[in-house]
C-alpha cells in the first residue's frame, strides 16, 4: 500500500512534466531539454515570493507566472530562431540554454535546500501508510490539471486545433490554423505544467539547482515510453516508471536485502531501453505519426 | 482579372531544379486539370501555391493580393483550400469534429455566415452520405469515404480556389462520380478548381482546360478536346513512337 502511494507521489510529478512534454512533441515535433530547468525556475519562483511575505496562493501562482515568462524566453531565445530550418536543431540549443540557466540558477540560489513550506508537512494519522495532507493536496492538484488539459484538448476549439496539427500539421494549416501562435501557446502550457512540477518538489521535497537533470530525464523516459506524441500514453507511462521505482527500492529482493535508494533513478532509463527494444513506438502508440 | 496568377516561377532543391519558369493563370469558376507523368512536379506545383514550399524566382496572385511569400495558414483565409493526396484527414478525430475543426478555423465573418455550427456540420456530412458515420473516427473509414470527408470538409469551409490532388486515387467508380458530382457543384457556383489527376477521361468529363507539366515545365495547355490528340501530349505519355490512345 505504501509503495503505492508513494508511486502515486512520485508518478504525479512526473505526469505534470511529462504531460507538457508530449503536448510539446505532438504539435512541435521537438524536445526541450531545459524542461527541468524551467520546473526549477517556476519552484525557486515561488519559494521567493512565499519566502518574501506574500501569501501562499498568490506565491503559487506568481511562480507559475514566473516558468511561463521563462518559458516564452526559452521559446523564442533556443527555439524559434531554429526548428522551422530543422526540427533536430532544439535538441542542441535547449542543452546549451539549460546550462545557461543552471549556472544562472547556481550562482542566483547556492545549494542550500529550500522549502516552499519549511514548517513540516502535516502526516495524517494512518497505521497503514505514511501520506501528508500536502502530498494528497499535491496529488489531487495534479489529476486537477490533467483533467482541464483534457477538457481542453477534447471540448474547445483551441483543443481540437491542437488535436488537427498533432495529426496531420500541413492539412490543419491548410484548413487556416496558425501553426506559430498555437506552438507558442503549447510550448508556455507545457512550461506552466513544468514550473507546477517545481512547486510540487518545492513543497513535497527540497529545492535544489542540481534537480533539473533527473526531473528531465523521468519526463523524457515517460514520454518515449508513452508514445512521444499521446498524451494519455505518457500521463499513464509516467505513473508506470514512479511505481516501479518504487517497487525496485521498497521491496526486499534477496535474503531480506534491498537495492539502494541511489539506484531509484537506473529504472527509468531501463525502461526506456526495453521499450524501445520491444516497441519503439511507445508503448501505447498504436499508429505511426501522421506527417 | 484572373483569380490565380502565376508568372515565371521556378523551384530548385537540393540542387535540382524542379519546376522552370511555369507561367499560367486561372480564371473565376475555371476548372483546370493539371497533368504530367510521375515526377513532372505537379504535386510540388501544389505545394508551392499552398505555401508549403518558397519558390526559388517567380510570384504568384491571388485576386490582387502577392501571396508568394504568405503562409499556408494565411493563403487558407484568403480562400485557397488543398486536398491532400495522401489524405489529409485528422484519422483520431471523429468526423464530426474533422469539420467542425475546418469550420472554426475559418475568420470569424465567414463563420458568422454558416448560422448554426451544429447544422453545417451535419449538412456536410449529408452531402457526402457520412452523417451516420459522424461519431466515428475518421481512421475507420474507407479510403474513398475518407476522400469524400476531406473533399466535403474543403468545399464547405468558404474557399474561393480549390486544389483537389489525385481526388480520386483509390477510389471506387461509384464514389469517383461523387466526387465528379462536388466538382460539378463547385463549379455550378462560381468555385475556381485546379485538379491533379492521372484519370484523363476524368479529366476530360470535368476540366474547361487542361495544363501538361512535363519535368517542371508547363509544355502544353488547351480545352480536352484540343489536347487530347496532341502528339507532344502522346509523346510526352508514351514516347515518341506510341500511337495516340
Amino acid at each position: 500500500m505504501q509503495l503505492i502511494v508513494n508511486g502515486l507521489i512520485a508518478g504525479s510529478l512526473a505526469a505534470l512534466m511529462a504531460g507538457g512534454l508530449a503536448l510539446v512533441y505532438g504539435v512541435l515535433g521537438i524536445f526541450n531539454l531545459a524542461l527541468g530547468q524551467l520546473a526549477l525556475i517556476g519552484g525557486y519562483g515561488t519559494w521567493w515570493l512565499h519566502a518574501s511575505g506574500i501569501p501562499l496562493f498568490p506565491s503559487l501562482i506568481g511562480g507559475m507566472a514566473i516558468g511561463a515568462i521563462f518559458t516564452w524566453l526559452t521559446f523564442e531565445i533556443a527555439v524559434a530562431p531554429f526548428y522551422r530550418r530543422d526540427a533536430r536543431i532544439p535538441l542542441v540549443t535547449t542543452i546549451a540554454w539549460s546550462m545557461i540557466l543552471d549556472a544562472a540558477i547556481l550562482l542566483t540560489l547556492e545549494e542550500r535546500p529550500r522549502s516552499i513550506l519549511p514548517g513540516g508537512k502535516h502526516f495524517l494519522p494512518f497505521d497503514a501508510v505514511r501520506i501528508s495532507v500536502e502530498q494528497i493536496v499535491l496529488i489531487g492538484c495534479t489529476l486537477i490539471f490533467v483533467c482541464v488539459v483534457a477538457w481542453v484538448l477534447h471540448s474547445t476549439p483551441f483543443g481540437r486545433k491542437i488535436r488537427a496539427t498533432v495529426q496531420h500539421p500541413d492539412a490543419a494549416r491548410s484548413l487556416g490554423i496558425s501553426s506559430s501562435l498555437l506552438h507558442r501557446i503549447v510550448f508556455i502550457v507545457s512550461g506552466v505544467l513544468a514550473a507546477c512540477g517545481g512547486i510540487y518538489i518545492g513543497i513535497d521535497q527540497n529545492l535544489t539547482p542540481t534537480l533539473a537533470f533527473p526531473v528531465t530525464i523521468k519526463a523524457y523516459a515517460a514520454l518515449i515510453a508513452g508514445g512521444k506524441d499521446n498524451f494519455w500514453g505518457t500521463i499513464l507511462a509516467a505513473y508506470i516508471i514512479a511505481m516501479l521505482e518504487q517497487l525496485a527500492v521498497g521491496t526486499p529482493w534477496w535474503f531480506g536485502n534491498y537495492v539502494s535508494a541511489g539506484y531509484q533513478s537506473i529504472v527509468a532509463l531501463l525502461f526506456i531501453i526495453v521499450v524501445l527494444l520491444i516497441k519503439p513506438t511507445g508503448l501505447f502508440s498504436h499508429r505511426a505519426r501522421a506527417a | 482579372m484572373p483569380i490565380l496568377s502565376v508568372t515565371h516561377l521556378s523551384l530548385t532543391l537540393n540542387s535540382q531544379q524542379i519546376l522552370k519558369n511555369v507561367t499560367f493563370s486561372v480564371e473565376q469558376g475555371e476548372v483546370i486539370g493539371l497533368i504530367g507523368p510521375n515526377g513532372s512536379g505537379k504535386t510540388t506545383l501544389f505545394n508551392v501555391l499552398s505555401g508549403f514550399l518558397k519558390p526559388t524566382s517567380g510570384v504568384m496572385h491571388f485576386r490582387d493580393a502577392d501571396i508568394t511569400s504568405v503562409s499556408p495558414a494565411q493563403r487558407a483565409r484568403l480562400g485557397i483550400g488543398r486536398v491532400f493526396q495522401n489524405f489529409g484527414i485528422f484519422r483520431e478525430m471523429t468526423l464530426e469534429e474533422n469539420v467542425l475543426v475546418a469550420l472554426e478555423a475559418l475568420p470569424k465573418e465567414q463563420r458568422m455566415l454558416l448560422g448554426s455550427i451544429k447544422d453545417a456540420v451535419k449538412g456536410t456530412l449529408d452531402m457526402v452520405g457520412l452523417s451516420h458515420h459522424a461519431k466515428k473516427k475518421a481512421g475507420s473509414l474507407s479510403g474513398g469515404q475518407m476522400r469524400l470527408l476531406e473533399i466535403a470538409r474543403t468545399l464547405k469551409s468558404g474557399k474561393e480556389l480549390f486544389l483537389l490532388d489525385e481526388p480520386t486515387a483509390g477510389v471506387s467508380p461509384k464514389m469517383t462520380r461523387q466526387v465528379a458530382d462536388l466538382i460539378g457543384e463547385l463549379k455550378k457556383e462560381g468555385k475556381t478548381v485546379l485538379i491533379i489527376e492521372h484519370d484523363l477521361p476524368f479529366i476530360s468529363q470535368i476540366c474547361d482546360r487542361v495544363l501538361v507539366l512535363d519535368v517542371g515545365e508547363v509544355v502544353l495547355s488547351g480545352a480536352p478536346r484540343e489536347i487530347k490528340h496532341d502528339k507532344k501530349l502522346q509523346e510526352i505519355y508514351f514516347g515518341a513512337d506510341a500511337a495516340p490512345y
